[in-house]
């Protein structure tokens, strides 16, 4: 990894690390020479404090993608919150990496946004000396090794990455354990299990565009309604072989009651008959 | 003590007594064996025109290649060691998507031309833990691109001394080519008439007779700034055009 | 947050200093764009615990002609990270022969604050300024380098009070039937100065004055409003 200003050595109050080890490779990037550190020096409470700082921002979140026989789907939520405080109601969960792969957001905003963007520039290079896209498998396993080289220092991404490439298309899930799972349906984040209920019940492969959308914003819209965590606007993306497509960005409210109205009318016909 | 100029002719720390750096003016001589390289900056664009010498009936001339990408509003066309270009343009190319990662907009083409010279300067450098470069670049480029301020062309050589030109040849038959291009450059010129100027002048220097596969040329339009290297159908289509 | 050495510690045997290199200096910053000016303000309080420091600590940091910055969170690591801004902004001048653009600056600043992903800065900033376009713009972050444009901004100790009611009078959100209009300068100041007032009253961390700065293409002009003193 090139990145030098994100030397791994800031983090030497991580975990259990010995003070004198601590000590000898960071304190120094920060005090001036020759401040005496006295020797029972407590790191714990910074670490308790940056982590705190670092965790701040986006933590519930409800993300899925899915692959169907026309191409994939991606939809996710928009809220972003600390603690009970809602920080954000529009964020924007997908990134776009370029316009044939798309990543996914959910644990640290900052995690995700700053090593996809750090991902589209790799995938750019790739592409500049290769002479032709990189595939998703290999755009995924650039990002689990960038994840893997800082396991144990407190990252925070669990995100998807999707996209269409000369094998078809693919979708791969990535956190920052250091997995790496290529799959056709996922779902990341605190209201996943509810997604999944949805998504896993009303899944096809032969899915049409149309009903395959539709399946994802239904999944995200169930999951902002049970998960206090999850919410706001919609958004839906299609991935095809001429690249990933914005479809919607809706209001979970709005949602809500077409949905209601919905089923009103569907109850309404049933008693007709 | 006096030291004769073949003493001062080897390193390239040291400057003779006439204050010459003569590694670097040799490097600079690289160049005049290279094959020629045109660029012409017009009203809507820039064009890049090279030579491919195609020593042998049994060497592929797609795997020579001397107009490279440097970032998408960005092109460059060499002559010399081309070898050591390809150092070069893999330098621009991180430098010029660095720029975008930490500014989140495109670099300018002069930043970008800096950037190479920059490296270009950094013979005769090094340290103990890393190897440094124990001689200049032999080779020259003519770095295209448009940026904010419209289009631009600037030339490099081994002395990291960049400039910008409207209009400039490197390489063997640059001599011949600079003269052409002063007598028929014109402001107004468009990029349809620097296409056209820039491979007749190959055509006159080249030993070879010009066709499509022995030259290559690219462009950067102001309508549409990505730079692209035609493919052989519109390289025939300019070489149709050229005067007899 | 208040004690850096606790009262457990010092009546132990052994006293030794836990190391909390963050302390919350208080207080309150607001940010919003318009068509074409963006204003940006934040109060002047500067207190640890209960106790006020100064009532003059400035959080509008100018970056360009067209651009501040205001930070809310420690005040040492907001000059810090505001010097360190300028020293990037002076040294882009000399290597581009330009000023940088207000959305470079937004980027720059999300990847110097992620440069600190380990040991971050205590800051929750708000960039505002006029972009390419001659649009206002502002960019919220959090403290490690995640941002957004954002239709209205507010951060620190008073966004919890600010930001839901502005979301509502100045991005138009959750109304039912209200059509939105097109926010002038004048109504956007008014509603700055009502927001630190309020505030003021409810949140013991803002107070004693706010500092505002109007950014147009004309350029930045800067104002002072007076808060209540306890």
């Amino acid at each position: 990894m090139s990145l030098s200003f994100l030397d791994k050595s800031y983090n030497a109050f991580h975990d259990d690390q010995s003070f004198e080890e601590a000590n000898s490779n960071t304190l120094t990037l920060y005090k001036e020479p020759g401040l005496v550190v006295p020797p029972t020096f407590n790191n714990a409470g910074f670490r308790d404090q940056s982590h705190e700082i670092a965790k701040k921002f986006a933590k519930g979140t409800t993300t899925l993608g899915f692959v169907f026989n026309k191409g994939i789907v991606i939809a996710v939520d928009s809220r972003a919150s600390m603690g009970n405080y809602i920080s954000s109601q529009n964020v924007k969960k997908v990134i776009e990496i370029n316009p044939y792969l798309l990543g996914t957001m959910a644990g640290g905003a900052a995690d995700c946004q700053f090593w996809e963007r750090y991902l589209g520039m790799q995938c750019r290079l790739y592409e500049l000396r290769n002479k032709r896209r990189i595939t998703v498998s290999a755009a995924s396993k650039l990002l689990v090794n960038i994840m893997y080289s800082y396991k144990g220092y407190g990252l925070s991404m669990g995100t998807m990455v999707a996209g269409w490439d000369h094998t078809g298309p693919n979708l791969f899930m990535v956190d920052n354990d250091g997995t790496r799972l290529k799959g056709n349906r996922f779902s990341v984040g605190s209201g996943s299990m509810f997604a999944y209920g949805v998504l896993d019940s009303g899944y096809r492969p032969d899915l049409t565009e149309e009903q395959a959308c539709e399946l994802g914003r239904r999944a995200i819209y169930h999951a902002t309604h049970r998960d206090s965590m999850s919410g706001g606007i919609i958004n839906v993306y299609l991935i095809r072989e001429d690249g990933w497509h914005k479809i919607s960005s809706t209001d979970m409210d709005h949602l809500h009651w077409n949905y209601v109205e919905d089923k009103k009318k569907e109850i309404a016909d049933r008693n007709k008959l | 003590m006096f030291l004769m100029r073949s003493e001062y002719d080897r390193g390239v720390n040291t400057f003779s007594p006439e204050g010459r750096l003569f590694q670097v003016e040799y490097a600079i001589e690289a160049i005049k064996l290279g094959s020629t390289a045109v660029g012409i900056q017009s009203r809507d664009g820039v064009v890049l025109a090279v030579e491919k010498r195609l020593t042998s009936v049994l060497l592929e001339p797609s795997s020579i290649e001397k107009i490279m990408e440097i970032d998408t509003h960005i092109g460059c066309a060499m002559s010399g060691l081309t070898a050591d270009a390809r150092t070069m343009i893999e330098h621009a190319r991180v430098e010029t998507q660095n720029y975008t990662f930490t500014y989140n907009e495109p670099m300018l083409v002069e930043s970008c031309t800096q950037s190479i010279c920059d490296l270009a300067l950094r013979f005769g450098e090094s340290d103990k833990e890393e190897r440094g470069m124990s001689r200049p670049f032999g080779v020259a480029l003519l770095v295209a691109g448009i940026d904010e301020y419209g289009p631009a062309l600037y030339h490099t050589d081994p002395s990291g001394t960049f400039v910008r030109y409207e209009a400039k040849a490197i390489g063997a038959g640059s001599e011949g080519a600079q003269t052409t291009l002063q007598e028929e450059y014109h402001k107004s010129m468009s990029l349809q008439e620097a296409e056209v100027l820039s491979l007749q002048i190959l055509k006159a220097v080249m030993e070879e007779k010009i066709n499509s596969t022995n030259v290559e040329i690219a462009s950067i339009t102001v309508a549409n700034p990505k730079f692209r290297v035609y493919n052989k159908e519109e390289v025939q289509a300019i070489i149709d055009q050229l005067k007899a | 947050m208040t004690t850096h050495i606790s009262p457990q510690m010092a009546s132990s045997g052994t006293q030794h200093g836990k190391f909390e290199p963050y302390v919350n200096n208080g207080g309150t910053t607001l940010a919003i764009p318009g068509k074409d000016f963006v204003i940006a303000a934040g109060d002047t309080r500067l207190s640890t615990g209960y106790s006020i420091h100064t009532r003059q600590s400035s959080k509008v940091f100018q970056l360009t002609d067209k651009c501040v910055i205001v930070t809310a969170g420690m005040q040492s690591d907001a000059s810090t990270l505001h010097k360190t801004m300028h020293a990037r902004l002076v040294h882009y001048e000399h290597a581009h022969g330009k000023q940088m653009s207000t959305e470079a600056i937004g980027q720059m600043l999300s990847n110097m604050l992620y440069g600190r992903r380990f040991f971050p800065y205590y800051t929750f900033n708000l960039v505002a300024g006029i972009d390419s376009k001659g649009q206002g713009v502002v960019y919220g972050y959090d403290a490690i380098g995640s941002y957004q444009s954002v239709e209205v901004g507010a951060m620190g100790t008073g966004q919890s009070l600010i930001q839901p009611l502005l979301d509502n009078q100045v991005a138009y959100k959750n109304h039912q039937l209200v059509p939105s209009k097109e926010l002038d300068l004048e109504r956007a100041l008014s509603l700055v100065k009502d927001s630190f007032t309020s505030a003021g009253e409810r949140d013991i961390y803002t107070g004693d004055s706010v500092e505002i700065a109007i950014i147009t293409q004309e350029g930045i002009k800067y104002e002072t409003l007076q808060l209540k003193q306890d």
